[in-house]
């Protein structure tokens, strides 16, 4: 049977559960007692095990194979777990994440025989004794004389090899029908039929049948591995209604929606001016109609691509863990707001500049315990990576309790350099403000070239991240206080697709501001213009704001300004930049198509769009303004 | 004494590898239809200890053909012949009443042993 197919679900449950498995070793290494952790990491290596033997995979298989009679033993209590047990675990695990990898790209490696020999090792060099699941070796069901008909709960194993389990899972359920009242079947027949199934299948059954009697009916199903009976706990009520059905969506698929609803939203956008110009009331009506149902499409699309970051953050605490040990600190990574969600597009880009950031902060944000502790902290170092939603955006935070940036050092190190465009005068370099600090750490390469006390090699990976995180539309700000420690703030959009934008005139050429960035729009006074730094700024409300005049921004010679003009107060972070503009046009949904910029395109350039008129109009990077 | 069986499938090569491989295990194929109004008549004609049954064919399906068979016969025993793919279908044929299920391409052994099964 050709399998090949296969290899995309195969590679991407594996992930999963190989994922699942570094975030259980690692509760499991925290709380060696807990008796969960390690049941599950069983289950998700027979899980793999199963699906790579059926992939014809056997160095895989074999590899998983031997970590399972390892986890069956530790599960069992019949060793107990120790550093070193956890170290080989961690190591195992590493190496069935390359196994799998490479063999579902068609090169799978041997298996490392050393690895196996150390796994075997640990577990004693004793066979799998628990045949949970090896074929035809069932244990022998109790007999209990009965009289009246006794709830029971039913564990049936469907053999990993057997095609359409689901279906197969279904005719077991049927063949125990005959004999009982069969009840909670989960997974779900709904569930079973769209294959969502790993082969084991549990239901509950009220049957005077002896469990001999219902094995045997069940086994006449076909492909049934095992059977076991257990005293029936009570019905889990809520658990199988509350619990909401999933599929898997190819991501590309969504990405290929998500693109037709921009679209639509164009044509949307469209129809309403053609309907508003016209005076045909039933079309103005289709029109509306239209319009609410392609936003409440797009809301659906949207919700549809939103993932938890806690998809993202699950590979840290593993990644702080080996950090921690190979740099001989002591480091307690916590986590917050995993549950809060963004569009997977965004997710998937924004775990490279965490990653920077996490690595910045253990390796140089915490200090060694001896240093900690002559410093008057705790010997163990502290990093959160939180998330928090703010109304359309997201923030990330990294933050550890380390030893924070020394700034008169990166002011004199970035005077060497030459960067006198962030850093003027010695004088000014004990009060380095945030922004400036971290657009001396952003600069490419800075503190690569040499040693800086204190800082060497922060600025490492700042660059990276800052660039990756204003692709996706986001800023980066930073906090950093000397001795206490250092934060990050990463904002991002909640989705990058459509946004709402303020729609400008400057010149008679139309330009999109992501309304996200815009906190008021205020008239242009000339009366309260002034100077900050030698630039031209406004002071709205008692506040000295810088100006930037779109006109002057774009080079554009059109028709003179008006004499009145509306003023677009951009606010990033705690940043905020007068944008001066020649009118206001309204607002708009639109669809942010990436810019292939061609040479010399100009940094406040985010993206274009196709405005609802048909005409294109750039959009303004709000974050290039400030 | 051998079982008989009502081999059922739009595809002469299907039913002719189907017929093959049950009758070199020793059944006897008394029948042969080509289409699902087809299996229920010939099933009704014939009364096989066995029904093979293709599910998509032509004029009746297969599930349909099950559901028909079962309305008199409800221990018919009648084992699906699916596609990879179809395992929406075969749970609708089991749901129908068909008592097992092989999925092409057929390996003869996986044949015989839900022939088995389903001769109890």
């Amino acid at each position: 049977m050709d399998v090949s197919k296969y290899a995309a679900i195969f590679l991407a449950e594996s992930r999963e559960h190989l994922s699942s498995c570094n975030h259980l070793l690692l509760k499991w290494e925290r709380d060696p007692a807990g008796t969960e952790a390690v049941g599950g990491l069983f289950r998700s290596i027979h899980t793999i095990k199963g699906m790579a033997a059926t992939m014809g995979f056997t160095g895989v298989a074999e590899l998983a194979h031997r970590m399972e009679s390892l986890l069956d033993a530790l599960r069992q209590a019949r060793l107990t777990a120790d550093e070193a047990t956890f170290q080989l675990l961690f190591r195992a695990v590493d190496a069935l994440g390359q196994g799998v990898e490479q063999a579902a790209a068609g090169r799978e490696p041997p298996l490392d025989l050393a690895l196996a020999a150390a796994l075997e090792a640990a577990t004693g060099g004793t066979p799998l004794s628990a045949p949970v699941f090896e074929p035809g070796e069932a244990e022998p069901p109790r007999r209990r004389a009965t009289d009246g008909p006794r709830g029971r709960s039913v564990q049936v194993v469907i053999r990993p090899d057997a095609v359409m389990r689901g279906a197969r899972a279904i005719l077991a359920v049927r063949r125990a029908e005959v004999l009982g009242l069969v009840s909670a079947v989960r997974p779900s027949l709904v569930q079973l039929e769209r294959e969502e199934f790993d082969g084991r299948l549990g239901f509950r059954i009220e049957s005077r049948a002896t469990e001999e009697e219902l094995s045997a009916a069940i086994r006449t199903a076909g492909e049934v591995q095992h059977v076991r009976f257990e005293e029936a706990a009570p019905v889990d009520v809520d658990g199988g209604a509350a619990r909401h059905r999933q599929i898997r969506v190819d991501l590309r698929r969504l990405d290929r929606l998500m693109k037709q609803v921009g679209e639509l939203v164009v044509a949307k956008n469209r129809l309403g001016v053609l309907a508003t110009a016209g005076d045909d009331p039933s079309l103005a009506e289709v029109s509306d109609r239209i319009a609410r149902l392609v936003s409440g499409m797009q809301a659906e699309v949207i919700a549809s691509r939103m993932t938890p970051v806690g998809e993202v953050f699950e590979r840290f605490p593993r990644l702080v863990r080996d950090l921690a040990r190979d740099l001989g600190k002591r480091i307690r990574f916590d986590v917050e707001g995993e549950e809060i969600e963004l569009d997977r597009s965004i997710l998937d880009e924004i775990g490279d500049p965490l990653l920077h950031l996490i690595r910045n902060a253990a390796d140089h944000g915490i200090e060694a315990p001896d240093i900690r502790v002559r410093a008057g902290k705790p010997p163990e170092g502290r990093i959160l990576l939180a998330a928090t939603r703010e109304r359309n955006s997201v923030t990330l935070r990294v933050s550890d309790d380390g030893r924070g940036i020394d700034r008169a050092a990166i002011a004199a190190k970035a005077r060497r350099e030459g960067a006198t465009d962030v850093v003027t005068a010695p004088g000014e370099s004990e009060s380095v403000t945030d922004d400036v600090l971290l657009r001396v750490l952003a600069r490419p390469g800075f503190s690569t070239a040499e040693e800086v006390s204190g800082v060497s090699g922060r600025g490492v990976g700042v660059d990276v991240a800052m660039t990756r995180v204003r692709q996706l539309g986001g800023t980066i700000e930073i906090r950093s206080e000397m001795g206490k420690g250092t934060t990050f703030l990463i904002r991002v959009p909640l989705t990058l697709a459509i946004v709402r934008a303020l729609l400008a005139d400057a010149g008679g050429e139309r330009y999109a501001v992501p309304l996200a960035y815009v906190a008021e729009t205020v008239e242009f006074d000339p009366r309260a213009v002034t100077a900050l730094r030698s630039r031209e700024a406004l002071v709205v409300r008692d506040q000295v704001i810088p100006t930037v005049h779109l006109r002057d921004l774009v080079g554009s010679r059109g028709p003179a300004a008006p004499a009145r003009r509306p003023t677009v107060i951009l606010e990033v972070g705690e940043r905020r930049t007068a944008l001066v503009v020649d009118a206001l046009v309204g607002q708009q949904d639109i669809v942010v198509a990436p810019f292939d910029a061609p040479r010399g395109m100009p940094p406040y350039v985010g993206g274009a769009t196709i405005l609802a008129d048909g005409a294109p109009a750039l959009v303004l990077d709000a974050a290039a303004l400030l | 004494m051998s079982h008989t069986v009502l081999v059922c499938d739009d595809a002469i090569f299907m039913r002719t590898m189907i017929s093959d491989i049950l009758t070199q295990a020793g059944f006897e194929v008394v029948g042969e239809a080509e289409s699902g109004s087809q299996a229920v008549e010939k099933y009704h004609a014939l009364k096989p200890d066995l029904v093979t049954m293709d599910i998509v064919m032509p004029d009746m399906g297969g599930i349909e053909a099950v559901r028909e068979i079962c309305k008199t016969d409800p221990d018919a025993k009648i084992l699906m012949c699916s596609a990879m793919g179809q395992q929406a279908l075969v749970v609708e044929a089991i749901q129908a009443g068909a008592k097992d299920f092989v999925v092409k391409p057929f390996q003869p052994s996986r044949v015989l042993e839900a022939v088995q099964r389903v001769l109890g």
